[in-house]
């Protein structure tokens, strides 16, 4: 309860301060916020619930709720308006520095370290607030967060018929993949025809190894690209040059791997992004799919996911080269302010974003199974939830060990042109991936070469996030 | 060429009849017109001879065989169009080429039948033309000359004149006639134009509301009318009727109106019967200006004169009885003038006015 | 007589100022400003980067860009195909329904419906038909024992399924533009060829054929302009992909305006097309004269 009525005083002091004689109980009573957002679990979840936020502070909540492929554009053409529709706008930790350099969201720094307690800041993971920063400020406030990790069926794993004929045909056990090796080996291992026996009963339709992402729309490849080229080893840009430096060793094998990987995906793998990806882990359709954990609590439940009722997920974190973990890429899917929004606006919009990520909203979505990818050190190290969300043991560990996903301005030009030059690889339309690679690299230098090298120096280099310092 | 015979032909559209069983036999190398106001059946009767309409009833035979189910390629017609159907993206030669396309020809065949019909019908110079470069009466000889080309047994003319001004239409009129002559193929020919039906028959059909009224030569139509309707449709301007009422006169039967009294034909008074209605018909050129004292002659005042050269239509009127006489135009009377008029005796025509059939 | 088409002049111009206005407004000046942009570097999305006078650089890049001359080849390969299919089944189904059938006139109107549909919910309708596990096409194939097809998600199908379903919008509109003209065609040269007894096919090539050519170029040219736009059922079909095997013209222009918010290279390559569309415009109305001058 303190944390609200402080929440209510903090609130009130800045309707005192904008004049209005109105706001003694409801300090934003008037005020209609909107956001743009997505529809998905980060902000799903929260939708169903803003009348209560409404009748704590009186301010009017609206969510639009769009999918991802296109959001980002709205949100583009949304911050160069001179004319705010969005108060709140959803944002996908790659885009920080897009919006950030173009000026379009508020540095929440300030507004972090005066409600510090009462956000619970330091309940927070320490690189989802990186995740969120550009330049050192706090430029959105995580809804969501998320690593890259691998999803199996766990009930296939402990099938002693399937260990047996997998540790027979690979002379080594069975179990959660964390080499590169592995995850091919399993993905093999579990591909399956109508007809063949899988766990001893017969299948009705195909079974796929493995479901990766493909497809080129809205560089939907590139979201597990990236994680397994960070994997191999890999990473963005040169360090000494600002440059993409995804041309390397590490990310042709990474592209290769990929498409070795192509036998053992349903056959519209060129199709396949989130959702879909995740679907066919959701219907147990699939041995073994890597992707964000924006999705993965829908595996724990049976109302929105068969897997549950007919098998059991399992969880493990991205696998690397040598099994030696790499540190792993996060992300985080936040919410942030329009920086050309009144004052007011921002305050309210402050207070819902509080009030959306607060411990005890997070708490209450995960008790009730509704939940999404945590970010809270609190709730994602307690024991009891442990126990329901097996992967937050994941999150939790992998995070200690990540690093920052790619936050260039020119993130658009990245996604899009890797996300055609890899689909087309993948499609066979380009021979090699090194030629695709070189081909995605040379579009992306061609625009950033123009800039002299201190500013692409600045754009990568990922200045702590001035929030936490003391 | 081939004779044509119509036995009870009927055309029903559902319910509704057009064509009321239609007997109608052609000898062979006839020029038979189908004459009619519009509605009356007479194209109908065409098309269906030409096979573009389904027979409902009867039969049609062509050369003595029955022909109704036989598709139009098959009948040994050829029809030439009101709006001439000629195709419009094709020279006249390839019209012409492309009505004898079905026959197979060897290209010297089809070039000798091209240049025989292109000269009968004085189109050599306009082979290479496209319709719409010709004039109505030139696409008119073409639409002949595509139906002639095929050298059919009984050519089919669906008002062929009627898109051609009135100089022309003569014109034209006369050529068919002469090309009649010149190849005595059996013709039947469909106009609502009197003037084309007495010019160009042997023998002329009238129909009216899907029935045959009468048959005949067109002297005999015009001299011998079966009926009011052919007696009023045949003959421009057309014959003047007045309603009388049978009497008893001192020298046999008279006809009496309120506006005059004249004594009945005598070929005719057997068939009289005292105050029986019957209706006088008499053609204006039968109406003839009294000489002085001429007994019989009626009394009437000049209405309107019409000069037409070397003749005058003068409307007369009598009581409320209106009349017209077609007089030489030097013996025309002045307007309001009061004259005194005779009937030829010959001329009289006398119907009875309940049937409408000649007595 | 000058006092009075002085004064006409000036009510005529009276008249044509609202339409001249919305002109202006919706077409006029966003087309200026479109070529103001494409001499410029204008990206949307950075503000920070300078909006600059950058000369013919735009138009440089588009027209030596691989990925410009791939998605013509995409437009024109797309355009071939689906406008020989619209117009010939188009023409065969407009054969079909001006038929004196029982029934006809029912179907005539089932058969404009797709017409009449959004080009987005007809994508959004072939994207349940297509589906790669559970669309109805996979599931009727199935049946017949044939293995599921990616249809929208393989390089080799994705531009074949966006041809069915353009062909399948926009047959209906060759069909009734056709229709329409037929029955405007007089009967009796179809008499006349009744009686002559030529057959049906020569009957279709040199009476019928001919005499639709003005409509059919008409209709062609109104097709392929809209072609050439081709873009709402492959925005949500296959967005382009896979690969960039779908990447029409418009893609490539919404791409680069935004998805990269190069607004001027994206302005560039609209004038690139738009000078292209211009010519085919010029070559259709020649032919079209030239048929007309024919008759």
């Amino acid at each position: 309860m303190g944390i609200w009525n402080k929440s209510l005083l903090a609130a009130s002091f800045v309707a005192m301060m904008c004049g209005s004689a109105l706001a003694q109980d409801k300090p934003f009573e008037g005020v209609q916020l909107k956001m743009l957002g997505i529809g998905d679990t980060s902000v799903t979840r929260l939708a169903k619930i803003t009348s209560e936020f409404e009748e704590q502070t009186g301010a009017k909540v609206q969510i639009d709720m769009l999918p991802y492929p296109g959001l980002i554009d709205k949100i583009i053409i949304e911050a160069s308006s001179d004319n705010p529709t969005y108060q709140l706008l959803w944002v996908d930790s790659p885009w920080v520095g897009m919006l950030g350099e173009a000026g379009a969201l508020q540095d929440l720094t300030d507004y972090a370290k005066r409600d510090a307690a009462e956000i619970g800041l330091d309940d927070i993971i320490p690189v989802q607030l990186q995740e969120n920063s550009w330049q050192g400020a706090l430029l959105a406030f995580p809804a969501s967060g998320m690593i890259w990790h691998v999803n199996y069926r766990q009930d296939l794993f402990d099938n002693a018929d399937e260990k047996a004929a997998f540790k027979a045909k690979y002379s080594y056990d069975l179990a959660p993949p964390s080499t590169w090796q592995q995850f091919h080996d399993i993905a093999e291992f579990f591909t399956r025809k109508k007809g063949d026996k899988l766990a001893g009963k017969v299948l009705e339709q195909d079974f796929y190894g493995n479901a990766e992402s493909y497809s080129r729309v809205q560089g939907a490849i590139t979201h597990d690209y990236f994680p397994i080229m960070r994997g191999f080893g890999g990473d963005y840009w040169d360090p000494a040059t600002g440059l993409c430096a995804m041309t390397g060793e590490p990310h042709v094998k990474a592209a290769e791997f990929m498409k070795s990987l192509v036998p053992f995906n349903p056959p519209d793998y060129l199709g396949l992004m989130w959702d879909i990806q995740s679907g066919y882990m959701e219907r147990g359709e699939t041995a073994l799919s890597g992707y964000w954990s924006v999705r993965t609590v829908r595996l724990t439940n049976p109302e929105e996911a068969k897997l549950p009722s007919l098998g059991k997920a399992g969880f493990s974190g991205g696998p690397t080269v040598d099994g030696k973990p790499q540190p792993t890429y996060t992300g985080a899917l936040s919410f942030a302010i329009n920086a050309k929004v009144s004052d007011q606006e921002k305050e309210a919009a402050w207070a819902f974003i509080k009030w959306g990520t607060s411990e005890k909203i997070m708490r209450r979505l995960a008790d009730e199974g509704w939940g999404i990818s945590q970010f809270r050190k609190s709730i994602l190290s307690d024991p009891a939830l442990q126990e329901k969300y097996p992967y937050y043991k994941v999150l939790l560990d992998t995070q200690a060990n990540a690093r920052r996903r790619i936050f260039h301005p020119f993130y658009a030009d990245v996604e899009e042109n890797f996300g055609v030059e890899l689909s087309k690889y993948m499609a066979g339309e380009t021979a090699t991936a090194q030629e695709a690679l070189n081909n995605a690299c040379t579009a992306v230098n061609s625009r950033l070469s123009m800039f002299p090298v201190e500013q692409r120096l600045r754009w990568i280099n990922d200045a702590p996030v001035t929030v936490l310092q003391k | 060429m081939a004779s044509v015979s119509l036995t009870n032909v009927v055309k029903a559209f559902g319910a509704f009849k057009v064509v009321h069983g239609v007997d109608l036999d052609i000898t062979d190398g006839e020029f038979v017109v189908l004459l009619g106001p519009s509605g009356c059946g007479k194209t109908t009767t065409l098309r269906m001879v030409a096979g573009l309409e389904d027979v409902s009833g009867g039969e049609i035979c062509i050369a003595g065989e029955v022909i109704n189910d036989r598709p139009p390629k098959d009948r040994k017609i050829a029809m030439v169009f009101q709006n001439y159907a000629l195709y419009p993206h094709m020279t006249v030669r390839q019209n012409m080429e492309f009505a004898l396309k079905p026959q197979k020809l060897s290209k010297a065949e089809v070039d000798a039948k091209i240049a025989g019909v292109a000269g009968m019908l004085g189109l050599d110079a306009l082979l290479q033309r496209k319709p719409a470069q010709l004039s109505g009466g030139q696409r008119q000889r073409v639409a002949m000359a595509r139906a002639m080309v095929r050298t059919p047994e009984v050519f089919l003319f669906d008002e062929p004149l009627s898109n051609l001004d009135a100089k022309l239409r003569t014109q034209v009129r006369m050529e068919i006639a002469k090309l009649h002559k010149q190849l005595g193929t059996t013709v039947i020919y469909v106009t609502h134009d009197q003037v084309e039906a007495m010019t160009l028959a042997d023998k002329i059909v009238i129909m009216k509301d899907g029935y045959i009224e009468q048959i005949g030569s067109p002297e005999e139509v015009f001299a011998h009318p079966k009926n009011l309707f052919v007696a009023t449709f045949i003959g421009s301007p057309s014959m003047n009727l007045f309603r009388m009422t049978v009497e008893r006169g001192d020298k046999g039967p008279v006809l009496s109106s309120a506006a005059f009294t004249i004594a009945a034909p005598v070929d005719k008074s057997g068939k009289l019967t005292p105050g029986q209605a019957v209706t006088l018909g008499i053609r204006p050129s039968d109406v003839r200006l009294a000489r002085a004292g001429e007994p019989g002659a009626i009394e009437a005042r000049v209405e309107v004169v019409e000069y037409l050269g070397v003749e005058a239509l003068v409307d007369l009127r009598v009581g409320t009885q209106e009349f017209i006489a077609q007089i030489p135009a030097g013996e025309r009377p002045a307007p309001d003038e009061t004259v005194k008029v005779v009937f030829n005796q010959a001329g009289l025509h006398l119907f009875d006015s309940e049937s409408g059939q000649a007595l | 007589m000058g006092y009075v088409n002085r004064r006409n002049r000036t009510i005529a111009g009276v008249f044509l100022l609202p339409t001249v206005a919305v002109l202006f407004l919706t077409t006029i000046y966003p087309m200026l400003y479109a070529l103001y942009l494409s001499f410029r570097n204008y990206d949307l999305a950075k503000p920070f980067i300078p909006r600059i006078f950058v000369g013919l650089a735009n138009f440089q890049e588009v027209l030596t860009s691989g990925p410009f001359m791939h998605s013509m080849w995409i437009t024109f390969k797309l355009m071939a195909v689906t406008l020989t299919f619209q117009f010939v089944i188009g023409v065969g189904l407009a054969l079909l329904v001006t038929q004196r059938l029982p029934g006809m006139a029912a179907i005539r109107t089932l058969l404009l419906i797709p017409m009449m549909i959004s080009p987005v919910i007809v994508g959004l309708v072939w994207l349940f038909i297509y589906f790669p596990e559970l669309g109805y096409l996979n599931y009727f194939i199935g049946l017949i024992g044939i293995n599921p097809i990616p249809w929208i998600t393989s390089t080799q199908w994705a531009l074949t399924a966006i041809a069915i379903a353009d062909i399948w919008q926009w047959t209906p509109f060759v069909m009734m533009g056709t229709a329409a003209a037929l029955q405007s065609l007089s009967p009796e040269p179809y008499e006349a060829a009744l009686i002559d007894g030529n057959s049906r096919i020569d009957v279709f090539l040199y009476v019928t054929l001919p005499q639709l050519k003005p409509v059919l170029i008409s209709l062609l040219f109104l097709r392929a302009i809209d072609a050439f736009k081709i873009y709402d059922i492959i925005f949500v079909l296959t967005k382009g992909g896979p690969g960039d095997a779908t990447e029409t013209i418009a893609l490539y222009i919404y791409r680069q305006s935004f998805t990269f918010w190069r607004m001027g290279v994206g302005a560039a390559a609209s004038f690139v097309s738009l000078i292209i569309i211009s010519v085919l415009i010029t070559l259709f109305f020649k032919s079209m004269q030239k048929s007309a001058v024919a008759r």
